[in-house]
């Protein structure tokens, strides 16, 4: 029997639509770094300010504070045009880097301490270290429908974690779960995400 | 070095989440400096805080919004703060002292005020950074010398920067992290003949195990 067809094209669409603002946010991205290209950076302002925004009052900014900062975020996107590195990170994952740490240094008044993740020479006392190697390059193109089928309850921890900034304690006690399962799903989430990325490591 | 331990993949989505306290944070990040497997990893984790960023649904900008960007940039063109991210230049002194911890230790590992909390084991807590119910300290363990077997109420991150210790779970050297949660006691032992030290953090209080411990326990405060 077959399956029941359902006119459910909004997906594929999507899906489309998705892969044709990353390329173009990565064009846009790279014009701002080359060319200071005005043009260019609005566009990205345009896509990405108001997710910006929206991340910032899921936080628990007021809409007024999520603007200011949405408005910063896209100011440091600028200024930092030069440093994004097109085949390390998506330009989505790169200003959600950026919006992240802005919101743990303005609204938790607090250190975000990173690392540059794109380090490229490991240093290996005996020279033998087997992870000798700079970051893999990350294909996100199936990220879109890793989210999409992430189950239901894997989903709802992952987004307390990104989206509230809850600690895996505190999504514990708003979900009634112990510690341990918070954990574990959020692993499970991760396992996901590794194979729709494609297992480089 | 060759790293064994690493953290639990959950504390290193959580971390680029930014859904750690601040001394999980700083812990975490001191051991993605000298670990380029778990820096993959949150590459792959930010790449996930992308795609979410995505999907929510987008909020309304205000009416003079990009102008005011556009003055933001106009009066700072470019990134006049740039934070020199730790680099894997120093090769010596790096895995005593992870770049992140430059900051907070100007002088190294050698110019810690150490307080001696029983001896053999002195401590250095950091007053500054948050930590929920818990703390963010550096532990001195000399030679053969063990803490009391304890567990935790929350969870606890430790990472060797010097020397080496082991416990029921095993052995845990330079660059090594243990990530524990309230299912685990242990018993660490320094067990080489250098003093071992190790950055801690924890988001609740030490259950110490018996009697003797836990009257110690307000005296020493972990």
């Amino acid at each position: 029997m077959l399956a029941v067809t359902t006119l459910e094209s909004t997906p594929q669409d999507t899906a489309v639509e998705a892969d044709l603002l990353a390329s173009q946010s990565v064009e846009w991205l790279v014009c701002v770094a080359n060319d200071r290209d005005r043009l260019a950076f609005e566009k990205l302002y345009e896509h990405f300010a108001p997710k910006v925004k929206s991340y910032l009052q899921r936080q628990g900014a007021d809409p007024a504070t999520a603007d200011d900062l949405a408005q910063e975020t896209m100011a440091q996107v600028w200024r930092k045009a030069t440093q994004y590195e097109a085949s390390r990170a998506a330009p989505g994952a790169w200003i959600f880097r950026i919006a992240r740490n802005l919101r743990i240094d303005r609204l938790r008044r607090q250190r975000f301490h990173e690392v540059d993740l794109t380090e490229t020479a490991e240093i290996a006392d005996d020279g033998m270290d087997s992870h000798t190697r700079s970051t893999d390059r990350i294909d996100a193109s199936r990220l879109p429908a890793m989210v999409r089928e992430l189950p239901a309850e894997q989903f709802e921890v992952i987004q307390l974690a990104y989206f509230e900034g809850m600690t895996q304690s505190e999504i514990g006690e708003r979900l009634e779960l112990p510690l341990g399962t918070v954990k574990s799903r959020m692993r499970l989430a991760f396992g996901k995400l590794r194979a729709a990325i494609g297992e480089q490591s | 070095m060759s790293i064994c331990h690493h953290p639990d993949e959950s504390t290193l989505m959580a971390y680029s989440a930014g859904a750690l306290t601040e001394g999980f944070n700083l812990v975490v990040a001191a051991h993605l400096d000298p670990c380029p497997q778990c820096r993959q990893k949150v590459a792959e984790a930010e790449a996930l805080g992308g795609e979410l960023l995505g999907v929510l649904p987008a909020a309304q900008m205000s009416a003079d919004g990009l102008d005011r960007v556009w003055d933001l940039i106009d009066r700072e063109p470019a990134d006049s703060d740039a934070v020199v991210l730790p680099s894997a230049a120093q090769v010596e002194s790096r895995y005593d002292l992870p770049g992140v911890l430059k900051a907070y230790l100007p002088q190294g590992l050698s110019g810690v005020h150490w307080r001696t909390v029983v001896p053999g084991i002195r401590q250095y807590v950091f007053r500054d950074i948050d930590s929920g119910s818990g703390t963010v300290r550096l532990l001195s363990i000399a030679p053969g010398t063990s803490i009391p077997q304890h567990t935790h109420c929350g969870s606890e991150l430790t990472l060797v920067l010097r020397g080496s210790y082991g416990d029921e779970i095993g052995r845990f050297r330079s660059g090594d992290m243990a990530d524990l949660d309230d299912s685990v006691k242990h018993q660490p032992v320094a067990d080489t003949d250098e003093t071992c030290i190790c950055l801690i953090a924890t988001d609740d209080r030490l259950k110490f195990s018996d009697m003797f411990s836990r009257l110690l326990q307000p005296l020493v405060g972990i």
